[in-house]
């Protein structure tokens, strides 16, 4: 089938509360294909938002492996992990998290400044991935000038701002009423039908998980269930 | 991240927090201006003290008879300047006075150009009826004229071949009696006629004759016994050699040991250098001072951008997210603090700059040595610039490295 693009290897992950330990990953083992949708699901508490953490290289697990292309991260140093992390996987999350003193096309240049754009071809990508959300007539608007739907646009507009292969999306719709969120939605699905994106969502909403083509369930810290939607297919 | 790209996300983060970047500001600034304004004064100190050594001959000598005592040297006071009447110090068992043999003895010295043997006394004078007590020194009238550092105002100097006659300083001449004395005018002195040849460019009230008629005049003195020789050196730049040399012929001359040196020998250069050494240390102590607020500047800087880190934390964490190496978040919040430095250490330069025009009317002009005025020299200038960048970054380094240490989850999850 096709190439792996992120392993885990019984991944564990153990929060420690003083002195009690408070397993959120029970070792955790599995692999996401390059140009999967997969949907992460799970009641609260079970531990999505904690594994989704050690996708994106935020976290480090307390135990086992992950592989992002191959490369085992617990080898690279902090700020090289930082850079792989910024070309590699764009980051939306549920309460947008953009800086609020910096304009839309501001926070959407962020990422590029990090990874050593020159200053024409970020603008120039910039406004590309803003026109591509909708949002050409709204670049020089401050987050607190936008609706929470047009914010979340800015920060997908970021995440592909480096053209990542991989879209990380904790609850991306969390925030939003059901119309906003399906638009949310579409326009992932779109990246992924177009242009070969890897998109990992999370979600507790199992409609939304149907447009998602693998569905691992979790429970309690440990994969319940991994399906496969065939109806759900590139066109 | 680029240099110039840290320093504008610095530069934002402190436009973005006006009033609290302008109140560590601020604390910069007041450090910043009081250590240029005080430094000034000593700058200014140091040039006011360096022209009148100059100007006030560096190359003069006074050889006064004293003794040394628990280490510190009693000596008179140097002749030219016209102060008041002290008497010669007595030693317990035998006078210890300066005399022709003294005289002879420095004769002989290459190195020495002119000596003018000097006496002094109070007297009291008489002009138009009205009485007053001044000061009185004899001077060798042939070589006097050269010696003196003060100049001639009115009228001539002292001749070789004068008798009844003197010159008086400014002071004297103009406001010591109701009626000014002008040239060829008499006034009478112990007694004795005089007539006023030469009025000194100075405010003193002191009165110079020839030392033959100094004797006359006043009381107790011994012909040929000097209260201070002044002597004028050939080479200004050979002043401490001289020195040695003087004192050692005088040695010789009066048979005493280093030990026993009854007598002193003292030049301008050293009391402009003990004033010097007084003021250099009366400034440092206000250095301090000014150091401290400078200090207390800092610690804002470091507070500022510790509450500035805590409250940026998420921020932090959503740049690391999407890319931001741990360096880059170090470097912007250096930057932040170099900033606030920066901005602190110029305006305090600017303010510092007007402080010292009114530094000196503020001392209430209680320190004679700030008559020559402050002097904010490009070194200082250079100095509080760097000092205040340095400080601010200093003051920044521990708070930007926390910053840059968080751990990504870690701050994504502070509200
Ligand atoms: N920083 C932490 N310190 C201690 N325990 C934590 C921490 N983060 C998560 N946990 C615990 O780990 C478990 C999994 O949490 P996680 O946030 O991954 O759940 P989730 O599936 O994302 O839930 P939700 O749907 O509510 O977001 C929970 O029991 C939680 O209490
Ligand atoms: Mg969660």
């Amino acid at each position: 089938m096709m190439e792996t693009i992120m392993e885990l290897q019984d991944v564990w992950k153990i929060y420690r509360m003083g002195e009690v330990e408070v397993p959120a990953l029970k070792g955790i083992s599995v692999e996401i294909k390059k140009g999967d949708f997969v949907a992460i699901i799970g009641a609260s508490g079970s531990g999505k938002s904690t594994m989704m953490n050690l996708i994106g290289c935020l976290d480090i697990p307390s135990r086992g492996r992950i592989y992002l292309k191959s490369q085992d991260i617990s080898t690279l140093s902090e700020s090289d992990l930082a850079s792989f992390r910024g070309k590699t996987i764009g980051f939306i999350f549920q309460q947008y998290n953009l800086i609020q003193s910096m304009s839309a096309f501001e926070n959407v240049m962020l990422p590029l400044e990090f990874l050593e754009y020159n200053d024409k071809d970020a603008a120039n990508r910039a406004r590309e991935i803003l026109t591509l959300v909708g949002l050409s007539d709204k670049m020089h608007y401050r987050p607190t000038q936008l609706s929470g739907g047009q914010q979340q646009r800015v920060s997908i507009a970021r995440s592909l701002a480096s053209n990542p292969e991989i879209i990380l999306a904790d609850e991306p719709t969390g925030a939003l009423d059901s119309v906003t969120g399906r638009e949310v939605l579409d326009m992932l699905h779109r990246l992924w039908e177009e242009q070969g994106k890897t998109i990992i969502m999370v979600t507790h909403d199992l409609n939304l998980a149907k447009y998602a083509h693998t569905t691992i369930e979790l429970k309690d810290g440990q994969i319940m269930r991994i399906s496969e939607n065939n109806e759900v297919n590139k066109k | 991240m680029k240099l110039n790209k840290c320093f504008k996300h610095a530069f934002n983060m402190v436009l973005h927090s006006k009033l609290r970047s302008w109140l560590t500001i601020t604390g910069i600034v007041i450090g910043v201006a009081a250590v240029i304004a005080i430094v000034s004064i000593g700058d200014g100190m140091q040039q006011t003290l360096n022209a009148q050594l100059n100007a006030l001959g560096g190359d003069i000598v006074t050889i006064s008879p004293g003794f040394e005592r628990g280490g510190g040297m009693f000596f008179m006071r140097g002749g030219g300047g016209g102060g008041g009447g002290s008497s010669a110090p007595q030693a317990t068992t035998k006078a210890i006075v300066l005399g022709r043999s003294d005289l002879q003895a420095l004769k002989g010295l290459p190195d020495i150009a002119l000596i003018d043997t000097n006496i002094r006394g109070s007297v009291n004078i008489s002009y138009l009826g009205k009485t007053g007590k001044v000061s009185v020194t004899g001077v060798d009238q042939k070589v006097w004229s050269q010696i003196t550092t003060i100049a001639i105002k009115d009228g001539r100097m002292l001749d070789s071949a004068d008798q009844n006659v003197i010159v008086i300083e400014g002071g004297l001449a103009s406001s010591y009696f109701s009626q000014p004395i002008g040239i060829n005018k008499m006034v009478t002195i112990n007694g004795g006629s005089f007539r006023v040849v030469g009025i000194l460019d100075d405010s003193g009230t002191a009165v110079y004759m020839p030392i033959q008629m100094a004797y006359q005049v006043i009381p107790d003195k011994t012909v040929d016994i000097y209260d201070t020789l002044v002597v004028k050196i050939k080479d200004q730049n050979q002043l401490d050699e001289v020195i040695t040399k003087i004192q050692n012929k005088l040695m010789t001359a009066r048979h005493v040991t280093q030990n026993k040196m009854d007598f002193s020998v003292t030049s301008r250069k050293e009391m402009q250098q003990a004033r010097a050494a007084t003021m250099s240390s009366m400034s440092n102590f206000l250095l301090a001072i000014a150091a401290v607020s400078l200090i207390v500047g800092s610690i804002g800087i470091a507070n500022t951008m510790f509450t500035s880190v805590l409250e940026k934390t998420k921020e932090i964490g959503i740049m690391k997210a999407i890319g931001a190496r741990n360096p880059d978040i170090l470097l912007i919040f250096l930057f932040n603090a170099g900033f606030i430095g920066l901005v602190g250490g110029i305006i305090g330069i600017i303010l510092g700059t007007m402080l010292s025009g009114f530094m000196p009317a503020l001392m209430g002009g209680g320190l004679p040595m700030t008559r020559g005025g402050t002097i904010v020299t490009l070194n200082s200038i250079i100095m509080a610039l760097s000092v205040s960048v340095i400080v601010g970054i200093l003051a920044g380094l521990i708070p930007a490295y926390q910053a840059s240490k968080l751990k990504p989850v870690d701050a994504l999850r502070y509200e």
